[in-house]
């Protein structure tokens, strides 16, 4: 392998290992945003109580009270954070997105509901946690796996594994079950699913659950790899937004695109023109993205209801 | 233009001129001197993103980029170029304005969400040019010794509570219109009003360009006020307050703005004692509002006058 | 009747000792950032603090107590501008310690300047504070030149470096540090392959390594960065090879940014790195011994101070110090710093110089990162 063929790919693994990073995050903002058009600005927030979740469960509970041994108090942690994701996901669907709903609002005041809640959870952390980055070892976090030229850590194997299962069971739970029909149904069309015996509120109660869920094991997987504080989510909420546009608001696979694509739009972005630059770069992304193609990578058919 | 001092709007206009003459000298240390001409600020930004939001129903989530680019515009024409005060400001309000056009011609098709999250992005970019340009703007280092156009805080808070009133009058007259209407219009159902021969695109942008122009002259207050600039002031986190400051006052309504940013900007003062709970209280207290009060404290006053009657 | 007139008596004459007793009080504002991501240093800072408040205490100050305000600038020139008013109004402090960023620092400097009170920073690095000629301006933190001269002298003495990748996080701080990297680095006939700068959010720093290794041999990689992002960077490095801890040939270098515990949380990715630190837990100086010690009474045996507590206690070791030598206003406190001349603390010997930049780094030392992650002090200088 040549030197800059080497780099390319090198590269493009770290880019789609960002990317995959990404859609963890960004996949339930979608799921989330298809079914209620709605965005929820504490996704990320959820994905850091995942972090902290998984990061207790394993310093504290799992080998100091239960004694298990490394790998399998990670794995116990990917179920609390998961747990601890759903939980979220309940409370916020029933306390802020249903009253809402109920009450007819429109497209701002649930947004700005969830900035309120964000900032709360955030600060929560902050109260509980403190400042100074936490340290989550999983098991193979220090492990670095070497195919010739190229390398990555096993815990970024670990993420794109994670990821790629994730969507392939969200993929089967849409297509093969009654409970994904109905979510799809709910999505394209709210008013007639309900007219065919739907429960909109439960499926919409049950999606934001799911959607808080993976963005609980996403801390998870993510909390060994990146700099874990209350801020983390801070640091991912807005470029996961952009993805969530660029791939398509409430389109799953364009998500999944979109995610991929920068995350390896930001690897090159960093190997060319200088890391202060990747948001610029993304953004501009964005903003290209919109004028361009308004409805996303995969055009989604929705009529403007008049 | 019926007549100005006539009415109850005269006795508002002159109830609004007794309280700011005499803020300074009931609060009068340099400390709460100094949040007073914050609060001035603020009702500035809280006004144009009103007009933006409230009146037009545009979800923009950038303002903050406009109040940024008002304040470093100002600031290197003064010290780098050597520009008077004054002349410098009317350069960053026409800056800021363009900008503000130019986002309204691109985000001229979209809606909602989209518009959100672009502006959002816009904002984003505009922070990143300001930290990136050094050569310019010195990024991340900051300008430093910035001094204010008049030379002590009592001044400078008559000077933009001053501007405040002003723009609210002219602000007022303007949503009494029918250019009011027709913004009003475009928030309630862009595409019957386009039926109706509304050019959306050109108001929508009259809205973000006004609304920009006015976050900009906001803007060139701030670095003065502060003595320093950098970057970190214009990022997502002040556009959110700004946003809460319009929705706790009252969205779409004249005087909730300023309710909003008069209570925002003094509530986090009055917390300080509370440390780490500060922005927790913060949160929560948006998040009922919302939930509870989408009309904000306009609404509120509006059903407790009602209940007394 | 003759005991209530004895206890009227007795009150007054305790009011009246109170009375007495309330002016001797050196009233000591501090400025930390307690929210927001800059609550990183201020939750060192104010432990650091609140330690050193209950320490002195039980020293003699001549009769003097202290009596501190806290307030929260949040890292923000808007904050610390606010707070540092609000400070100077209601407590009418005669010093104020703060901040802890360096842009917080330079907003409140000319307001202490102006109300002629004693500004005492223990956590700055940008040269400006010390260069703008302000008379109330101590500083007892390593300024970016004092931090990154050594490290170069050592870069290009002692490890022979010819190339350097200079990484630094995007903060006035970054910067400063950065420069005082290069401009030495680049007079004295090195090269700088790259000046890599990333914001405080980044997390993933593969593709940073990836370009680095792309660059070809390097000796030194000079890191400007906290904690968290810095074992991320270093890890990131050593999976591409590209530092000794990892199999490759360049030297992470560093300054005193880095607590200690840092090469734990960064495994062998940490090993070969080589940095100055001025506050060593290792030191056997009783002075750091009876801090160490304390620190743990207080806050738990496990937790080893780190240098941000160091310096915020010594702030109030100064001021007490002051005290004892006469100090009672701002203006005598101002005198007595000027007159400073090797007064020891937990972070080494202060003297200042004339424009309050302590200027004794006789404790500064090199230390580099063994395998078993333990800091070997080095006698390079």
């Amino acid at each position: 392998m040549t030197d800059l063929l080497a780099l390319v790919v090198q590269q493009s693994v770290n880019g789609i290992y960002l990317g995959c990073l990404y859609v963890m995050v960004a996949l339930g903002l979608t799921l989330i945003y298809g079914v209620l058009n709605q965005i929820n600005f504490a996704h990320a927030d959820f994905v850091t109580v995942g972090a902290f979740s998984a990061f207790f469960t394993v310093t504290r509970f799992a080998t100091k009270v239960l004694g298990i041994p490394d790998t399998g108090a990670y794995l116990l942690s990917l179920f609390s954070a998961l747990g601890a994701g759903a939980l979220l996901g309940w409370i916020v669907s029933a306390a802020v997105f249903a009253p809402l709903r109920r009450r007819g609002a429109d497209e701002l005041r649930p947004l700005i509901a969830t900035i309120g809640v964000s900032v709360l959870l955030e600060n929560g952390q902050l109260a509980l946690f403190g400042p100074i980055p936490y340290q989550f070892d999983s098991p193979l976090a220090r492990e670095t796996i070497r195919l010739g030229p190229i390398f990555f850590s096993g815990q970024s194997a670990l993420v794109v594994a994670v990821s790629v299962a994730a969507i392939a069971a969200l993929y089967a739970f849409m297509r093969f079950t009654f409970m994904g029909k109905a979510l799809r149904a709910v999505a394209q069309d709210r008013e007639t699913a309900g007219l065919m015996g739907i429960n909109e509120n439960l499926v919409i109660a049950l999606t934001i659950v799911i959607a808080s869920a993976l963005a609980g094991v996403a801390g998870a997987m993510l909390g060994p790899v990146v700099v874990l504080t209350p801020f983390t989510g801070a640091s991912l909420i807005v470029k996961a937004f952009a993805i969530v546009i660029i791939g398509g608001f409430g389109n799953m696979e364009g998500t999944i695109i979109a995610g991929l694509l920068v995350g390896i739009i930001e690897a090159f972005t960093v190997q060319y023109l200088g890391s202060g630059l990747i948001d610029l770069v993304v953004f501009a992304m964005l903003l290209l993205m919109l004028v361009v193609r308004p409805t996303g990578l995969i055009a989604e058919h929705k009529e403007e209801n008049v | 233009m019926t007549g100005v001092f006539t009415g109850k709007r005269g006795i508002a206009f002159l109830l609004a001129l007794i309280v700011i003459a005499a803020a300074p000298w009931l609060l009068n240390s340099a400390y709460w001197r100094g949040i007073l001409v914050l609060c001035a600020m603020n009702v500035l930004l809280a006004l144009s993103l009103n007009l933006v939001l409230g009146y037009t129903g545009q979800l923009n989530l950038g303002q903050s980029a406009f109040f940024g680019i008002g304040a470093y515009v100002s600031t290197i024409l003064i010290k780098t170029y050597g520009w008077n005060f004054w002349l410098a400001a009317l350069a960053a309000v026409a800056a800021a304005g363009l900008v503000g056009l130019a986002l309204a011609a691109f985000a001229a098709r979209l809606r909602g969400h989209y518009l959100a999250i672009a502006s959002l992005g816009f904002a984003v970019i505009t922070y990143q040019v300001l930290v990136n340009w050094e050569s310019v703007t010195q990024g991340v280092r900051g300008i430093y010794g910035i001094l204010p156009p008049v030379p002590n805080a009592v001044a400078l808070f008559y000077l933009v509570a001053g501007i405040g009133l002003l723009v609210y009058f002219l602000l007022d007259n303007l949503v009494h219109s029918p250019v009011g209407d027709t913004l009003r219009a475009i928030r309630e159902d862009e595409v019957s009003a386009a039926a109706l021969g509304v050019n959306g695109a050109v108001w929508k942008a009259f809205a973000f360009g006004l609304g920009a122009a006015i976050a900009g002259l906001a803007g060139c207050f701030y670095p003065g006020f502060v003595g320093t600039l950098v970057p970190d002031a214009f990022g997502i986190v002040e556009s959110f307050t700004m946003m809460a400051m319009v929705i706790v006052g009252g969205m779409g309504t004249m005087i909730g703005p300023v309710i909003g940013a008069v209570v925002l900007t003094f509530l986090p003062e009055l917390l300080r004692g509370f440390g780490e709970l500060r922005l927790m209280i913060y949160g929560v207290a948006l998040t009922l509002v919302v939930l509870f009060m989408p009309g904000g404290m306009v609404q509120a006053w509006i059903a407790f006058k009602n209940k007394l009657a | 009747m003759k005991r209530a007139f004895i206890s009227v008596v007795f009150s007054f004459g305790a009011l009246a000792f109170a009375a007495q007793a309330q002016d001797k009080v050196i009233r000591v504002g501090v400025l930390m950032p307690i929210s927001g991501p800059g609550s990183y240093f201020g939750v060192m800072g104010k432990e650091g603090i609140d330690l050193a408040l209950e320490q002195v205490a039980k020293t003699d100050l001549k009769g003097y107590k202290l009596q501190v305000q806290y307030e929260d600038s949040a890292c923000s020139p808007l904050q610390a501008t606010n707070t540092v008013k609000r400070v100077l109004d209601q407590l009418k402090p005669h010093i104020v310690i703060g901040e802890e960023c360096s842009d917080a620092s330079l907003a409140i400097a000319p307001i202490l300047e102006q109300a002629k009170v004693v500004q005492l920073n223990a956590g700055s690095v940008t040269m400006k504070l010390t260069e703008s000629g302000y008379k109330y301006v101590f500083r007892i933190f390593p300024n970016a030149e004092q931090q990154s001269a050594p490290l170069v002298k050592v870069a290009r003495g002692h490890l022979k470096a010819q190339t350097a990748v200079i990484l630094y996080e995007k903060t006035n701080a970054g910067n400063d540090n950065a420069e005082g990297f290069e401009k030495p680095f680049v007079a004295a006939g090195g090269k700088v392959l790259a000046k890599i700068d990333f914001g405080r959010d980044v997390n993933d720093f593969t593709a940073i390594a990836t370009r680095i290794a792309s660059l070809g041999k390097v000796d030194v990689l000079p890191t400007f960065a906290l904690e968290g992002q810095q074992v991320r960077l270093s890890q990131a490095l050593a999976q591409a090879n590209v530092v000794k801890g990892g199999g490759g040939h360049g030297v992470q270098m560093g300054s005193i940014w880095l607590p200690w515990g840092y090469d734990q949380k960064a495994g062998q990715a940490a090993v070969g790195y080589v940095r100055i630190v001025q506050f060593d837990p290792n030191e056997k100086r009783k002075v750091v011994q009876d801090f160490i010690k304390a620190f743990q009474l207080k806050y738990g045996a496990g937790k080893t101070p780190t240098h941000i507590n160091a310096h915020a206690y010594d702030t109030i070791l100064l001021v007490a110090e002051a005290v004892r030598r006469g100090a009672k206003d701002s203006e005598t406190i101002r005198e007595q710093f000027t007159q400073f001349k090797d007064v020891e603390v937990t972070t080494g010997k202060i003297s200042f110089d004339k424009k309050g930049q302590n200027s004794d780094l006789s404790v500064v030392h090199f230390v580099e990162t063994q395998k078993d992650l333990s800091w070997k002090g080095l006698s390079w200088q």
